[in-house]
């Protein structure tokens, strides 16, 4: 009897304890009562990502002034704009090639370059550090790959060697490094890509159909990248590859009406459209909510000199040139796309305007350019959502359209080309002149491949139409140099002042002083 | 003990047996203090010649001649024998041999040459004997134990105090009583035997409170302070831990003047980098603070300090635990208890502020300096003393009721409180009101149940010290000149446009000479104080079982519930006052807003204990073992109601009834509404034991694994154990023949505790309370599209190795009662180190990711002593001394290694030039910044001085810093150490003396040692005109006027740099307390309604002795940063009178 009650207790007793150290266990299992990073459904580096996209955005060096300088106002078809006396140091620096060493301009370029480069290493090394493995997290490790690549690319097309800082440290003396010679930077952006391209998406497409991160990096804006740095290298093999495998995605089809492509609308009307591929993002809500404004738009719309605050649009930088304007066929209709004129109407919504027309010409008085870059000409809807309007005006939420499917297409045409499959080119040129003609019968009429040497000019000449006053030209050309066909970059700058050395651009006085002389100078400056 | 026979007739009782226990005392305390050097002393010769005298008087006689004393009883019949007696020089044994020489009477003769005489025939009978026991006070003692010596046989007064007993003749009494000495009283075949009992410094048999049970005060190896609720019942403060200031040794409390505020308490000094204040249990319930408690609530207040008694509290422990034992019902019949105080509070040691003759000079004196006209002010003709003007006398008073009973089988206790606290800045007031309630159930001979019930409704004081609204703080920075009157105004009513009001309107600032940094504080004191409805509700309850059982084991099962609520509506209203530079009215607020929060706390607790108690032979052994789980949840809300503005809408009405969130003019678009909220819990094992053998070795040894939820699953549980051992000497054989020590003991103990720390993010400055998972910074923003995107990124990296800060603890001492238990002593050496210390490590300079790591330790060691002396002077007077003292040291030993900058600091507004700094090697939170060597007199001073360029720039009358290291320029890196905040030790002394039933208590308390950093008078921003103290008429205004106080100009900049300037010494002494009171015994004897009656006045904070600028030198803080005299802290004299009466 004794012993039944004994076994009772103990049964009872051990059920017991058993029962509280179950209960315990989820007793002590707290979470924050707000959500956690887990809870955002974002990887840990989430916000070090979007900080990559806002220095894009927000530095000047990556999208306003000093890009347009180095891009865009150095070639023969655009120009500083703008007027007179606005910025006229540009003029000597990127016009007549007169390179400074320290500017405001430059040195912005070269630092707002590193600045992304930082910020890409510090995302990698907290990645590498919290040995992050979720799919998020290593989709921003992508995109952090990715925005390492394009500010070395963009630094080794601008500067040539410079230094390969790869790595994130405590110690700012570590950053003191001598220049690397190109191969290992483009190693670098190589091994990047690669990255970027593996982790990143096809698309942000969820399963209903959503696209959640409308101009958030994929895969195919890794490879297109990829494709462009090698076209840098004319490793033609490699740009079939990727532009081939771009396409393969088939995320990508050129916009069919030409103006559509530069919409910046009403709720995001015409915003990543089917030809983009890298754009970056900006966006203002009404009344000047939800800022993600970017200097892009304003700097190079219509500005307004002495004429009324109406056309007070932008501050009017980076403008066609009499060049330009002079050598474009008008039977071209991207050349009325791509100009806009002033004293003339805008050209309505069939040219991508708006209906209406600009104050003349009459520098001082009222217009102080001839012309402007129509590709960002602002959506009057827009101005007066925002509010940035009259006084206030500007077109802060235009979207700066980096890379678009156009590119893969001439990029593959012009690697066929030089590998010799001459109708690979000849067909990738209709798709884009064929798409820029519309409905039209007379212009830009098919052309057959009859020599590599003729479809090489006809595809520079393409580029240069396509890609007027996008920041594609200069570059263009200093990769065509030395060319037989009068389209390099002495050739067609040398007029302006353009000599060999301004291929590369020198390395600003600054940074040489911070290293304390372990950078050296480009030669020849 | 022998018995007093003495020749007055037995009429006369009464008066007789106070006197034999006075003249016992004498005899004991003389043998006591004689002890060493006496010796049985028969040499002393005698002569004597008597003829037909009682023996008694013969005795007498020899007793008159000054060396021999005789014990006798009168009952013994030939003590009235008559003899013959015809002694020369004669021995004592041979006088004594003549005398008793054919009578039944022999002697003894024992030390100091005291004789007993004794028959040798006497029967002694059973006498039945009644009596009464009072204390110190005359007030009956209820539960007094009354023994017959030898016997085992005794009986406990009931609750008027009485008790009957049946005793041998010849038979002794032993009346012993917690907190009372022991006393042995002789039956001298009396009926009646009223003692008087005799407070002690301490028992060691009393019963206290130690974690999930109780003890005697004997069986324990560590040191706890017990306090009597008395001795916070009766003092003017509304929170009971303010009362304990200067009591307790290890105990540093730093009070403030805001009624019913925490004091800023550490025991046994500053452990941690976060969490350094105690834990409270009350009843059982952990508590995060007592704010709720009616002091006349508490029983008693146990203050636990060392490893041995901290370690069943296991990761709670590290900082030390206060105890609270609320009042139960008592064995005895019922008691009803009314008492009540009423006083006064007044602010004294006023911070001296310039005058307005004062401040016309030093403004000229400094203009000049800046060459720079003095505007004209002429207009302002007031000479306001403007600490004066927001201030008055506070009123303190405090009611209590209480009724207790019980009977064979259930005990019942019910208390009610009422309080109204005044502070002495105008309109702050705290009220309470609180009941609390237990029962305790007897179901039968095994099964007792009870719960305890505490409720107390707050009507919190309006907050005069918030950083928008610091009273003080304005009050000393506005201009004399400026009137503290209203004047009456006709004015636009703000609340309807179309109507005027007349209305009396306080005086602004002159806005070109004082801007919106300082401010008129009557304005907003005057206009808003009423607009602020803030209550805060507590509850603590409990019910509990406990069942004995297999006669050993005691299981108690309880559970708790702490739950606070506070209900917070401030209304913004619209109201003017006027420009005194055009003598109009301005609307001071231009629209009106309500802000709502509610703050829901809850702490749910259960403790499943078994304890097993036994003795083996000599062996006694108490063994408890446990569960228990604890939950904290806290929840609050805010929200901010702000109403239409556009030209037709109305302001949200002066109308309590509208002062809520949705209230019907309120515009969705504009009203927010946050919410914070987190909870923890831990659950935990424990385990004790309690050994001793023969009462002379003792082994205690504790044991506790909790687990936490704020902590990673792989360090989730933590352990924490303590040993300790002590050695009873006095019981030990060979101290049996001494008479100094009636109490000895050796004591010692190790553990290691944890202390659950809560970090604070360097990034948000909000405390973290899930370590676990990190804040979120959120910001980083981008669009996609048109839809933007704020990501958020962990304001740390997670660090799953994570675990609690463990304190490593020892301590030795040594505990004492002598002569005759009169003297007390102990005296403690404690060593603490805190390891693992948790650290927020801020890179952000770096472009690091921040991170939560254990690392560094801290160490705080010293000793306490404790003193105290009761004693009986004669039949009318007792006196009582006690002191103690606190020796601390606090020392850095290393911080976590990733630390950017190897060291922590938080640093004071104003250019963070005031910092406190904690870095290895010195004290925590050490003050940091420049000596100050003087004052340049001249520029050829300069020039011959170390260039300070770096500092900004400098000229005559600026401050000569030292060059610390001497590398010939002053620069940042010659900032040092300049003062530590801690106290290098702190004491107090207590006297009490009665007289009759008249009762003087003084208590006497102070610090020494410490730093305090004066950020007034020299820090205040340099965009602030604010009033001159009086100090500054002695600055520098020329060659060899100071060398000390600088030149007066805002614009010299280089004098804001933290120095020895700002650093004044912390030390002071006060009078704490005085207290002086009656008791009418009278009434005790006469009435049987009224068993006691007392009446008292009370004076707090009589005198401050200081060193300081500031209203006090008592300035807490937190862990890394205590110390500021930020022109508060205002701490007043508070004298009450009080009755308190016991039916």
């Amino acid at each position: 009897m004794k012993t039944y009650k004994q076994m009772i207790w103990i049964f009872a007793v051990a059920a017991a304890l058993l029962i509280t150290v179950a209960g315990c266990t989820k007793f002590l299992d707290r979470k924050p009562l707000q959500a956690t990073l887990t809870d955002l459904n974002q990887g840990a580096l989430e916000a070090q990502s979007f900080g990559l996209y806002s220095t894009l955005r927000g530095y000047a060096g990556w999208s306003t002034l000093p890009w347009l300088d180095f891009n865009s106002i150095r070639d023969d078809d655009a120009q500083k704009g703008s007027s007179t006396t606005d910025g006229a140091e540009i003029n000597t620096e990127f016009e007549t090639f007169l390179y400074t060493k320290d500017d405001w301009a430059t040195d912005t370029y070269w630092n707002d370059h590193y600045a992304m480069i930082n910020q890409a290493n510090q995302e990698l090394y907290v990645a590498d550090s919290l040995k992050a493995s979720d799919e998020a997290s290593l989709r921003n490790i992508g995109e952090a790959c990715f925005f390492r690549a394009y500010a070395y690319f963009e630094l080794v097309k601008a500067y040539g060697e410079v230094p390969l800082l790869n790595f994130y440290s405590l110690n700012s003396k570590d950053y003191v490094k001598p220049k690397s010679p190109v191969p290992l930077i483009y190693q670098l952006i190589d091994s990047d890509l690669n990255v970027a391209a593996k982790y990143l998406p096809v698309n942000w497409v969820d399963i209903n159909n959503n696209n959640k991160y409308p101009g958030r990096l994929t895969k195919g804006a890794a490879m297109s990248l990829h494709a462009q740095t090698h076209l840098f290298r004319s490793d033609w093999a490699q740009v079939v590859s990727y532009t081939t495998q771009v396409i393969a995605l088939s995320q990508y089809s050129l916009d069919p009406n030409f103006p559509d492509i530069w919409k910046d609308g009403l709720l995001g009307a015409g915003k990543n459209g089917p030809e983009s591929i890298f754009e970056m993002q900006a966006n203002i809500g009404e009344n000047g909510t939800s800022s993600f404004g970017v200097q892009w738009g304003t700097s190079q719309n219509v500005r307004k000199g002495g004429a009324s605050n109406t056309w007070n649009l932008g501050w009017g930088w980076n403008t066609p040139t009499q060049v330009l304007q002079n050598a474009w066929d008008s039977l071209d209709p991207r050349k009325a796309e791509t100009i806009l004129y002033s004293g003339r109407s805008d050209g309505g919504p069939s040219q991508g305007g708006y209906g209406a027309t600009l104050p003349a010409y009459n520098p001082g008085v009222l217009l102080d350019q001839p012309y402007w870059n129509k590709k960002v000409y602002s959506d009057p809807g827009m101005r007066s959502f925002t509010g940035q309007v009259g006084a206030s005006g500007g077109a802060d939420w235009i979207n700066h359209r980096i890379i678009r499917y156009a590119d893969i297409l001439l990029m593959l045409a012009e690697a066929s080309n030089e590998l010799g499959d001459g109708a690979t080119a000849a067909s990738n040129v209709e798709q884009v002149r064929a798409r820029a003609r519309g409905g039209s019968t007379t212009a830009l009429p098919y052309i057959p491949f009859t020599s590599q040497a003729q479809m090489r000019t006809a595809i520079k000449n393409e580029r240069r139409w396509e890609f007027a006053m996008e920041g594609l030209r200069f570059y263009d050309l200093v990769r065509w140099t030395p060319a037989t066909d009068g389209i390099d970059a002495p050739q067609a700058l040398g007029t302006l002042g353009y000599t060999p050395r301004n291929a590369l651009y020198p390395i600003p006085q600054p940074a040489i002083d911070l290293s304390g002389g372990v950078l050296v100078q480009n030669p020849n400056y | 003990m022998k018995k007093y026979l003495t020749y007055e007739s037995n009429c006369f009782h009464t008066v007789k047996k106070a006197l034999f226990i006075m003249k016992l005392t004498v005899v004991f305390l003389m043998v006591g203090i004689l002890q060493v050097s006496a010796k049985v002393n028969g040499q002393t010769k005698i002569s004597l010649k008597l003829n037909h005298v009682e023996i008694s008087k013969v005795l007498r006689t020899i007793e008159n001649q000054g060396d021999y004393r005789f014990l006798y009883n009168n009952n013994l019949k030939s003590i009235s024998a008559k003899i013959n007696i015809d002694v020369n020089d004669a021995g004592i044994k041979e006088v004594m041999d003549k005398m008793f020489s054919g009578t039944d009477l022999t002697y003894k003769i024992l030390e100091n040459n005291l004789i007993v005489v004794l028959s040798s025939t006497l029967t002694l009978q059973d006498i039945k004997i009644t009596g009464k026991i009072t204390g110190t006070n005359g007030e009956a003692l209820q539960g007094v134990s009354v023994n017959i010596k030898g016997t085992g046989i005794g009986t406990t007064t009931d609750n008027a105090g009485n008790f009957t007993l049946t005793v041998p003749e010849k038979g002794t009494l032993v009346v012993s009583a917690i907190g009372y000495i022991s006393q042995e009283v002789g039956v001298n075949s009396e009926s009646v035997v009223n003692i008087k009992m005799v407070a002690s410094g301490k028992s060691m048999d009393e019963v206290i409170v130690i974690g999930y049970g109780t003890a005697r005060s004997r069986d324990l190896t560590g040191s706890i302070v017990k306090v009597d609720g008395k001795v916070v019942a009766d003092k003017p403060n509304s929170n009971a831990i303010s009362s304990l200031q200067s009591r307790v040794t290890g105990l540093y409390v730093v009070n403030d003047g805001t009624p019913g505020s925490t004091p800023d308490v550490r025991i046994r000094g500053t452990v941690s980098i976060g969490q350094v204040h105690p834990l409270y249990v009350v009843d059982g319930v952990f508590s995060p603070n007592i704010d709720y408690l009616n002091p006349n609530d508490i029983e008693s207040m146990e203050v636990l300090k060392d490893p041995s008694s901290l370690a069943i509290f296991g990761v709670k422990g590290g900082t030390g635990v206060i105890a609270v034992t609320t009042k139960k019902a008592k064995a005895g019949h019922t008691t009803i208890n009314f008492n009540t105080s009423y006083g006064f509070k007044k602010l004294v040691d006023k911070i001296k502020m310039a005058n307005a003759a004062q401040f016309d000079t030093l403004f000229n004196q400094e203009n000049a300096t800046n060459g720079v006209p003095t505007p004209d002010y002429s207009f302002l003709t007031s000479n306001t003393d403007w600490i004066d003007a927001v201030t008055r006398s506070g009123i303190y008073s405090a009611t209590n009721l209480s009724v207790s009973g019980s009977s064979e089988n259930n005990r019942f206790n019910m208390g009610l409180g009422y309080l109204v606290d005044q502070g002495i800045i105008k309109n702050q007031e705290l009220q309470r009101m609180s009941i609390s309630l237990n029962d305790e159930f007897k179901v039968n001979r095994s099964i007792k149940v009870g719960f305890n019930l505490i409720a107390s409704r707050n009507n919190n004081p309006y907050d005069v010290t918030g950083s928008g609204t610091d009273v003080l703080n304005n009050a000393r920075k506005i201009m004399p000149q400026i009137s503290a009157q209203t004047k009456s105004f006709r004015v636009a009513n703000p609340y309807n446009n179309s109507d005027t009001i007349t209305t009396n309107l306080y005086s602004t600032t002159d806005a070109a000479l004082q801007n919106s940094g300082v401010q008129n504080p009557l304005i907003q004191l005057q206009n808003e104080w009423n607009k602020d409805i803030d209550f805060t509700s507590f509850y603590t309850g409990s019910v509990f079982a406990e069942i004995n059982f297999l006669k050993h084991f005691t299981f108690r099962s309880s559970f708790y519930a702490n739950l606070s609520y506070q209900d917070q509506r401030i209304y913004k209203p619209l109201y003017n006052a006027y420009n005194p530079v055009n003598d109009s009215a301005e609307l001071q607020s231009q629209v009106t807003q309500v802000t709502q929060n509610t703050n829901n706390n809850q702490v749910y607790q259960q403790d499943q204990i078994l304890t097993y108690m036994n003795t083996f032979g000599n062996s006694n052994l108490t063994v408890t073992g446990g569960f228990t789980t604890y939950y904290n949840g806290v929840f609050n809300i805010q929200g901010i109601s702000r109403p239409y503005t556009n030209g037709a809408a109305l302001p949200i009405p002066d109308d309590s009834r509208f002062w809520y969130m949705s209230n019907g003019f309120e515009n969705p678009a504009q009203s927010t509404t946050t919410s914070s909220q987190y909870e923890n819990s831990t659950v935990s094992w424990l385990a004790r034991a309690l050994y001793n053998y023969k009462q002379k070795y003792y082994l205690n040894a504790s044991f506790r694994s909790d687990g936490s939820s704020q902590i990673p699953s792989k360090n989730r549980y933590q352990q924490f154990w303590a040993v300790g051992a002590a050695w009873e000497i006095s019981r030990e054989d060979f101290m049996q023949n001494q008479k100094i020590f009636d109490y000895l003991k050796l004591k010692g103990s190790v553990g290691v505790l944890g202390n659950q720390s809560t970090p604070t993010n360097a990034v948000t400055n909000l405390p973290i309370n899930y370590v676990e998972y990190p804040q979120l910074n959120t910001g980083a923003g981008t669009v996609f599209g048109t839809t933007p995107y704020n990501a958020a990124a962990n304001s740390w990296v997670p660090n799953p190795n994570l675990k609690w800060e463990t304190v490593a603890s020892q301590e030795i001492g040594v505990e004492l009662n002598a002569f005759t238990n009169r003297l007390h002593f102990e005296g403690t050496y404690f060593n603490k180190v805190t390891d693992d210390l948790m650290t927020f490590v801020d890179r952000r300079t770096l472009g690091v990711p921040n991170e939560l790591i254990n690392g560094g330790s801290i160490r705080n060691w010293g000793e306490e002593f404790a003193a105290s002396w009761n004693q009986n002077l004669n039949k009318d007077w007792t006196i009582n001394i006690g002191g103690n003292i606190t020796f601390l040291n606090n020392e850095v030993q290393s911080l976590a290694a990733d630390l950017p900058t190897g060291y922590l600091d938080e640093t004071f507004q104003n250019n963070g030039s005031a910092e406190s700094r904690t870095e290895p090697g010195h004290p925590i939170g050490s003050f940091f910044g420049y000596k100050v060597a003087g004052l340049y007199q001249s520029n050829v001073d300069i020039l011959k001085s170390p260039p300070a360029s770096s500092l900004g720039s400098y000229g005559p009358g600026d401050f000569k810093f030292e060059d610390v290291n001497g590398d010939g320029v002053i620069n940042s890196s010659d900032r040092t150490f300049i003062g530590n905040p801690s106290p290098k030790f702190y004491y107090g002394v207590q006297l009490n003396a009665n007289y009759k039933g008249f009762g003087l208590g003084i208590d006497l308390g102070g610090v020494y040692g410490n730093k305090i950093f004066r950020t007034w008078g020299s820090l205040e921003s340099p965009f602030q005109r604010v009033n001159y103290p009086e100090f500054k008429i002695n600055s520098w205004h020329g060659a060899g006027t100071s060398n000390w106080d600088p030149i007066i100009s805002q614009g010299h900049r280089f004098n804001y740099n933290g120095s020895t300037y700002n650093i004044q010494d912390g030390s002071y002494f006060r009078i704490r307390n005085l207290q002086l009171f009656y008791t009418f015994p009278q009434l005790i004897a006469k009435n049987s309604w009224c068993k006691n009656l007392k009446v008292y006045i009370n004076v707090q904070n009589l005198k401050t002795w200081k060193n300081s600028y500031g209203y006090t030198t008592e300035f807490g803080g937190d862990a890394l940063a205590f110390g500021y005299d930020n022109a508060g802290g205002a701490i007043p004299v508070t004298t009450t009178a009080g009755i308190n009466i016991t039916f």
